[in-house]
């Protein structure tokens, strides 16, 4: 990917945080090799511990840990370092776990079976501001703004915020067309796409009010 | 009266209004004169009459005390009392050997009253018969002659004709012989103007009844139905209550029958103003009933001459002028709305109206008298008219309800069959819904267990590899670890809810492919431009994987087995003829294989894919040489039902 703000690996420091100790070995291995400054943690307690002596470019986190949940890592992380771009790391790529980690300000997933040269890939994507969005999430997504009688199951997902035109795009990405056919069918410029999906993402986080006054709070706005 | 008042209640269209007015003028207005010509031509038939033979021929008439001798029929003129007749007498012959036979004088008509006296004996009092005192009923006597009175050779016959004011007293004919031959005339006359008023007035009092009835239960709404039933009403009881003229036995109450002609005739007018017009006119309205009132009070209060005068002034002027009204109001109808009652009513009053007129005329003396009066008969055709037009009324309204009920009947079969389809839609959506959570459900397990167990060994693989030695067999369980992921997310992503789309699996499966190629190095040149591929609202996830594997099977041949460094997935929809099915080809650039199977595994994973694709009814096919390989597969215009295609 050709992008303005090519950064080189070395100036990317990611958070890998993993529970189960052959898949961090070789995520964490990949990412290294590809040039990356990774940081490991195993659970909850230990990526917090790492956020707070260091704020990561990337966050990538596995949702089931071992003393908590990696959802509330990525709401924590998400409120108070808006700048870290993060990812969930999905056995499967699911959207019961990719999905309920959108809604809380992931931006995608990787795979954790992805091979190396992707996984470096997708971080480097990632920084330069492409977010990816997988054609199984893009389907969930797009379904969801069908009217259903039932509310299907499922993490919750509210698509009201979605304009008409970024649901067309994700039509297309859910059927497997390219940006570049999506862009022409959808008479718009190739590059505005990432752009959209980007914003996708940010309209599907769930902010509520509770949400606010707790990042209030945090940000020492209001004083209880 | 008709036109100023009443306001019609729906104004038809100019064009319908001209179209109408020139039906009325070609088709409306020649009927009633056909009808006329008709009357005419009935009333004016002479009534069979016994042969001459026994016609009496000529009668000594002595009258206001003068004698003359006359030939019948004779008139005389009006007297101002009962009680001095004049007295007509004439001889015929019997002889004895007539005795076995019954003989019998028989009168055919007169006017208005006669005592009838053979030898001096009299055997016919006509003024006992209410009926045949009244004039407008051509009452016949006949009586049979008892044998002991007659004499052989000349016999004496005496007729004492009463007759009152104003009208002049008529004899018709008077024909005496055997009873076997002159009573079927008799009752040839009986029928025409006895029977057949007695059956019209019963019906006319079964009207009564029924419109009654209607009204009572419609009250407020059909007050056209209580003016005909009280018109009715009086007509039968007119009818049905007669007394004998001499004497009197209460002289009001035959007055005032006698002057419920006019006021019958204003409620039939009411009527047609009510059905027809559909508005009374408050201030004109009530002037129809005012001649008949002045008849009752001159009925209740003068003398019987006075009432009979009053009759031929008022009542019959009345009658006429009743007559023409309807007449206009029933024309006026039928020129603005065509209906059967219109038409039907017209005949009738154009029935009555030429009877009247006839009656009329021949009182008067303008066409030969024979005291034959029509007006009382015919009206029995308009109340005919009527009956009809109101059972056509009924008729109607009774299909409109009918109808009425078959649209309420569609109605329920279209929401019955609506309430159907979203029974069908409802469970359609449940068992989704079913699915959808049991796909959650296996989704959660195989997250949480086998998926990470096989990502696990993946890694540990990778980690084997990476690390000591025996890095093949490492790198052999990886790839099936690796597989087996690949076939879990298949299977998890195959049974979703796409709705029929199966793009939205092959946008998936572009994903997983495109990064197992990756790894190869392959590039994967996907060929799909908007929309893709048509719908297909049977698609069943069984369908979805046997696909899904097909195309699995067709990349994985290609990077094994050929060596390709490119593969092309092409997706379009190929019309032909009025249908569309969707057409998917996988191509390599590899080496290619001979079909006939040099590679047994090869030719056993095309045999499984051609065994899938017979699956969903679709058609798979192959071509390979020295430039690559390329599977065709060509969906089906619908997929089966379920896996019936798999034998």
């Amino acid at each position: 990917m050709n992008s303005p703000e090519q950064v080189s690996a070395q100036e990317i420091t990611i958070l890998l945080v993993e529970d189960d100790p052959p898949t961090l070995w070789r995520l964490q291995d990949a990412l290294v090799k590809a040039g990356f400054d990774v940081a490991a943690a195993a659970t909850l307690g230990e990526a917090r511990a790492s956020l707070a002596a260091r704020i990561p470019r990337v966050l990538l986190t596995d949702l089931q840990l071992p003393d908590g949940h990696g959802l509330e890592l990525i709401r924590e992380t998400r409120a108070r370092h808006p700048n870290t771009e993060i990812m969930v790391i999905s056995s499967l790529g699911d959207e019961e776990t990719v999905v309920s980690a959108i809604t809380v300000g992931a931006t995608g997933y990787i795979l954790k079976d992805a091979f190396p040269s992707d996984l470096a890939a997708t971080v480097r994507d990632l920084v330069a501001g492409h977010s990816p969005i997988s054609a199984s999430i893009a389907r969930f997504i797009v379904r969801r703004t069908q009217a259903q009688a039932v509310p299907p199951p499922g993490p919750e997902l509210n698509t009201a915020k979605l304009t008409p035109r970024e649901i067309d795009i994700l039509w297309g990405i859910a059927k497997g067309f390219s940006y570049a056919e999506i862009a022409t069918h959808l008479g718009m410029s190739n590059q505005t796409v990432p752009g959209h999906i980007k914003s996708i993402y940010r309209k599907l986080e769930v902010h509520t009010r509770g949400e606010a006054v707790f990042e209030a709070v945090q940000q020492g706005l209001i004083k209880l | 009266m008709t036109d100023g008042t009443a306001k019609p209640v729906a104004s038809p269209a100019p064009a319908q209004r001209g179209r109408n007015v020139a039906v009325f003028l070609i088709q409306y207005v020649p009927l009633q004169i056909v009808i006329a010509a008709l009357c005419i031509f009935v009333v004016s038939r002479p009534l069979p009459s016994p042969p001459d033979r026994y016609g009496v021929p000529s009668f000594s008439l002595s009258d206001d005390g003068a004698t003359r001798t006359v030939t019948l029929p004779e008139f005389v003129s009006s007297q101002p009392s009962m009680n001095e007749p004049a007295v007509f007498t004439g001889t015929f012959t019997w002889s004895a050997r007539e005795a076995a036979q019954t003989w019998s004088v028989y009168l055919p008509r007169f006017t208005n009253g006669v005592v009838v006296s053979i030898n001096g004996i009299e055997i016919i009092d006509s003024r006992r018969d209410p009926s045949a005192n009244r004039s407008d009923r051509a009452t016949p006597e006949i009586a049979a002659i008892p044998t002991s009175l007659l004499r052989d050779g000349n016999n004496e016959l005496v007729i004492r004709l009463f007759h009152w004011s104003p009208i002049s007293g008529f004899l018709d004919r008077v024909f005496v012989g055997p009873d076997a031959e002159l009573r079927p005339y008799f009752e040839k006359r009986t029928f025409v103007f006895i029977t057949l008023p007695l059956v019209f007035s019963a019906w006319q009092g079964i009207l009564a009844v029924i419109l009654t009835v209607m009204w009572a239960m419609r009250r407020g709404d059909d007050a056209a139905y209580g003016a005909l039933a009280a018109a009715m009403a009086l007509g039968a009881i007119q009818a049905v209550l007669m007394t004998a003229i001499d004497p009197p036995a209460q002289p009001g109450l035959n007055a005032m029958l006698i002057a419920s002609t006019p006021l019958e005739s204003g409620f039939v007018v009411a009527f047609g103003i009510l059905f027809f017009i559909r508005k009374w006119p408050r201030r004109l309205g009530p002037l129809i009933f005012l001649p008949g009132l002045i008849m009752l009070a001159i009925g209740l209060l003068g003398d019987p001459f006075l009432v009979r005068r009053a009759f031929l002034v008022l009542a019959i002027p009345t009658l006429i002028i009743h007559l023409l009204l309807l007449a206009g109001i029933v024309a006026w109808s039928e020129m603005r709305r065509r209906d059967v009652p219109s038409l039907l009513l017209g005949c009738g009053v154009t029935i009555v109206l030429t009877a009247l007129l006839h009656d009329v005329i021949e009182v008067a003396g303008f066409i030969p008298d024979d005291r034959i009066f029509f007006t009382r008969l015919s009206y029995s055709a308009m109340l005919v008219a009527i009956g009809a037009g109101l059972t056509w009324r009924f008729a109607q309204a009774l299909n409109r309800v009918d109808g009425f009920a078959a649209h309420l009947a569609i109605q329920l079969r279209e929401a019955e069959a609506k309430l159907k389809a979203s029974f069908a839609r409802e469970q359609e959506r449940e068992r989704a819904a079913a699915l959808a959570r049991e796909r959650t459900r296996l989704m959660r397990d195989l997250h949480d267990g086998l998926g990470g167990q096989l990502v696990s060994i993946v890694a540990l693989s990778e980690r084997n590899t990476a690390g000591r030695g025996n890095g093949e067999a490492s790198k052999g369980i990886g790839e099936a670890a690796r597989a087996a992921l690949k076939d879990l997310r298949l299977v998890i992503d195959s049974m979703d809810d796409i709705g029929g789309d199966l793009m939205l699996a092959l946008g998936s499966w572009r994903d997983r492919a495109a990064a197992q190629l990756r790894a190869h190095e392959i590039a994967l040149d996907w060929r799909a431009a908007p929309p893709g591929l048509p719908v297909y609202p049977e698609l069943r996830p069984s369908h979805v994987i046997q696909i899904v594997r097909i195309l699995d099977e067709a990349v994985t041949n290609a990077v094994k087995h050929a060596g390709a460094r490119h593969i092309g997935v092409t997706i379009e929809t190929i019309k032909s003829g009025g249908s569309e099915h969707g057409c998917i080809s996988v191509t390599d650039d590899g080496k290619g294989f001979a079909i006939d199977g040099e590679r047994r595994a090869a030719s056993r994973g095309l045999a499984n894919m051609k065994n899938r694709a017979a699956r969903c009814g679709a058609e798979l096919e192959l071509s390979s040489g020295e430039g690559g390989t390329t599977v065709r597969l060509q969906l089906p215009l619908r997929f089966p039902e379920g896996d019936a295609a798999a034998v």
